[in-house]
């Protein structure tokens, strides 16, 4: 799971009013390599929380990332092979995400996710 | 998605040759899932649960049904998607046909394709590179055939949700192998009636074939509508039954007894007709509501599934498969009588959500 998938997910058992974003139990992670475009990265810029996507490029070991962002640094090279790295070559492969309401673990196994809720969150 | 062929062995063919077989299901006609949970199924879960059930209140009831049968979809994905990819490829819904045509099995990978494309002219999806749609939700994804499709059509980026764990690998596999999984696609194992996102995320909601294993349509059409941005298309293509006429409350009872027999074997919980989804969406506000019966366009679609099962390929598999997908390729003759009888009907709905 990249974490471009992970900034799009977030946690629905009912009554959770704060299931975003799922913070990131890392067992085993690959750096994979992913051809750069610019222009993909400026595109979806608007879309990403980008707290949530520093964050969990940190769990990853990544700390490159400034604090806060603005699209205006969309035309800085340096900041768009660090926004690419974080977005796109970080692979969680197996752990979990975590409810940050609840505490509730969603496995992730081969780097796919598993979001099915028990009966009881339904 | 549907179907399985199966079985080479005589009750395949006598069952071709006799299609109305008594039904052994017991009808849990106090379930509003109706599933057939008889001595055939191989887990114990079946036996368990009838107990459970028997002594339950109606709630509880309801969530045992929920859970075995979101299990049982899983697992009849789990065992069957192999073997319904390698005899037709990965996209695991209807072929489009011009009606009266006797399709040659080449033409159907066409026809799958033609099925996509009709449905986003049917529903207005726009083409140009403004309007275009940038990220996309495919729910009931299968093996992703629709999600690496549309994701590859509109440049978008696309996320795939399915009960079956093989099929979210099976999914990413190919969209990895197809050097989509970089950036445009993914896939989770995810409840379409508990969609893993938060609220307007998708500029186009896609449920091909999938409207048919849901036991709530109501939180279904809903999920839906709650994951699409403002603006965003919604599209369903589903097997429903035929609408009631003005007179009616309910089918005839032979032929709610015929969609039993299929719902058992292709774990689809109660049906519903086009008319029904209508009216879910107009409850929901929705704008742009369309529906249309596309039966006539999928008619060769079932004979052609029972012809490549009866191939030596398809037999061979068939016997390496376990009984959840030969009880599938079972009920091939029930979908073609269904549909003979007006009863089934393949339906497109559409519609928009509010900007």
């Amino acid at each position: 799971m990249r974490l471009l998938t992970h900034n799009m997910l977030s946690c629905n058992i009912k009554g959770v009013t704060n299931g975003f974003p799922l913070r990131l139990e890392v067992e085993k992670f690959v750096e994979k390599e992913v051809d750069f475009s610019a222009e993909f990265l400026r595109n979806i810029f608007p879309k990403i929380e980008w707290k949530a996507l520093v964050d969990a490029a940190r769990s990853m070991g990544y700390a490159e990332l400034p604090d806060e962002a603005d699209s205006s640094m969309l035309d800085s090279d340096d900041f768009l092979k660090k926004f690419h790295h974080a977005l796109l070559e970080l692979h969680l492969e197996e752990g979990a995400l975590i409810c940050p309401e609840t505490g509730r673990r969603f496995p992730v196994n081969k780097g796919i996710p598993n979001m099915l809720l028990h009966e009881d969150e339904v | 998605m549907n179907t399985l062929f199966r079985t080479t062995e005589s009750p395949f063919l006598q069952y071709l040759n006799q299609p109305s077989t008594s039904d052994r299901r017991r009808r849990i006609s106090s379930l509003p899932v109706r599933i057939g949970l008889g001595r055939s199924t191989r887990t114990g879960l079946a036996k368990t649960t009838t107990r459970m059930m028997a002594s339950s209140s109606s709630a509880a009831t309801e969530t045992v049904g929920r859970e075995v049968l979101k299990k049982g979809i899983a697992d009849f994905y789990d065992e069957s998607s192999g073997i319904w990819e390698d005899i037709w490829g990965d996209h695991m819904h209807h072929g489009f046909y011009n009606p009266d045509v006797q399709a040659s099995i080449s033409d159907h990978r066409s026809a799958q394709i033609r099925m996509i494309e009709e449905s986003l002219s049917f529903a207005g999806v726009p083409e140009d590179s403004l309007k275009k749609p940038k990220s996309i939700v495919d729910v009931g994804c299968g093996i992703g055939g629709s999600s690496r499709y549309l994701a590859r059509k509109y440049g978008a980026q696309c996320q795939g949700i399915t009960l079956s764990p093989v099929q979210a690998q099976r999914a990413q596999a190919l969209a990895a192998a197809q050097g989509l999984a970089d950036k445009q696609v993914s896939f989770q194992v995810a409840d379409a009636l508990q969609q893993p996102f938060p609220d307007g995320q998708f500029d186009l909601v896609w449920s091909m074939e999938s409207g048919e294993h849901m036991p709530d349509k109501k939180k279904f059409v809903s999920e839906l509508a709650r994951v699409a941005a403002p603006g965003a298309t919604i599209i369903m293509v589903t097997w429903c039954h035929r609408d009631l006429s003005p007179s009616e409350d309910s089918l005839k009872p032979e032929e709610e007894k015929l969609l039993n027999k299929i719902c058992d074997a292709y774990y689809l919980p109660a049906w519903c007709s086009a008319a029904d989804y209508v009216k879910l969406l107009q409850s929901l506000s929705l704008q742009d509501i369309k529906a249309a019966d596309w039966s006539q366009y999928v008619a060769p679609f079932w004979p052609a599934v029972i012809r490549s099962a009866l191939t030596w390929k398809g037999l061979t598999s068939l016997l390496r498969s376990g009984w959840k997908t030969m009880k599938g390729a079972l009920a091939m003759p029930l979908m073609i009588e269904g549909y003979q009888k007006d009863l089934i009907k393949f339906a497109i709905i559409t519609c928009r959500k509010p900007k």
